[in-house]
């Protein structure tokens, strides 16, 4: 079970992780733009990223459909959209249950 | 993150294995592959190498294949006088390719690849478990 705390905690670390990602989305209402702004912009940015492996993997694919792509090249580019969608599932899994634990903090 | 940095480089060792995999299959296939006339060389035995390169994109140190070099060793030699091939003794030239030692090679190459193949498979299996302390 996770406390208020260890759900504030966590927030800021995926604020932070997201911070650190290198997307070309604009981050302006990041910082004193309302909690609902920092996770929609965390979000956003997360399914950039994973949108473009997705997209890589999927341009691998066509091409070995095509005969032309390597095996390993569409396995590999797989294997890191997987990754990469595994990680924003999980971060998305505990960014709504620490959104959750802070919206039932007694005030 | 290094994670998917070294998925990347046992990608490129599974590349080297499997082109290594391509030159070996040629000398096999090619083992009885003799001259048409006397004066011509039989199939010259391949031998593949492989180099380290400084991936600068992944700052990761990757192999690839070099050059397929040619296995000097001297041809094997069949009497056989009425083939085209056969010099005045009555000697046809063969491929100095061994089989014993093609099939060693090819053994090689299938486990240096398994092992890289298992640099991958463990490495997700890491990334996963990594993410599993998310959900916990």
């Amino acid at each position: 079970m996770a406390s208020p705390i260890s759900a504030a905690n966590a927030y800021s670390a995926i604020q932070r992780m997201g911070t650190g990602a290198a997307l070309p989305v604009s981050r302006t209402d990041a910082g004193e733009g309302g909690a609902t702004g920092g996770f929609a912009n965390v979000l956003q940015q997360f399914a950039g990223g994973t949108a473009e492996t997705a997209r890589k993997a999927e341009g691998q694919m066509m091409q070995a459909a095509a005969g032309k792509g390597d095996l390993v090249d569409v396995v590999t580019a797989i294997t890191e959209s997987e990754a990469a969608l595994e990680t924003l599932v999980a971060v998305r899994d505990r960014m709504i249950a620490a959104y959750e634990e802070i919206m039932r903090m007694p005030i | 993150m290094d994670f998917l940095k070294s998925i990347q480089v046992a990608v490129s060792g599974l590349k080297a294995q499997s082109g290594r995999m391509r030159v070996i299959s040629e000398n096999i296939a090619n083992a009885d592959s003799v001259p048409q006339n006397p004066n011509a060389e039989p199939y010259r035995r391949k031998v593949p190498t492989f180099e380290r390169r400084f991936d600068r994109e992944l700052q990761a140190e990757t192999v690839r294949m070099g050059k397929i070099a040619r296995d000097q060793g001297s041809f094997k030699t069949r009497f056989e006088p009425g083939h085209p091939a056969a010099d005045r003794q009555g000697y046809v030239k063969l491929p100095n390719v061994s089989s014993t030692i093609e099939s060693m090679d090819l053994r090689e190459a299938q486990r240096s690849y398994e092992a890289n193949l298992n640099v991958v498979s463990s490495t997700r299996r890491m990334i996963q478990r990594t993410l599993e302390l998310l959900r916990a």
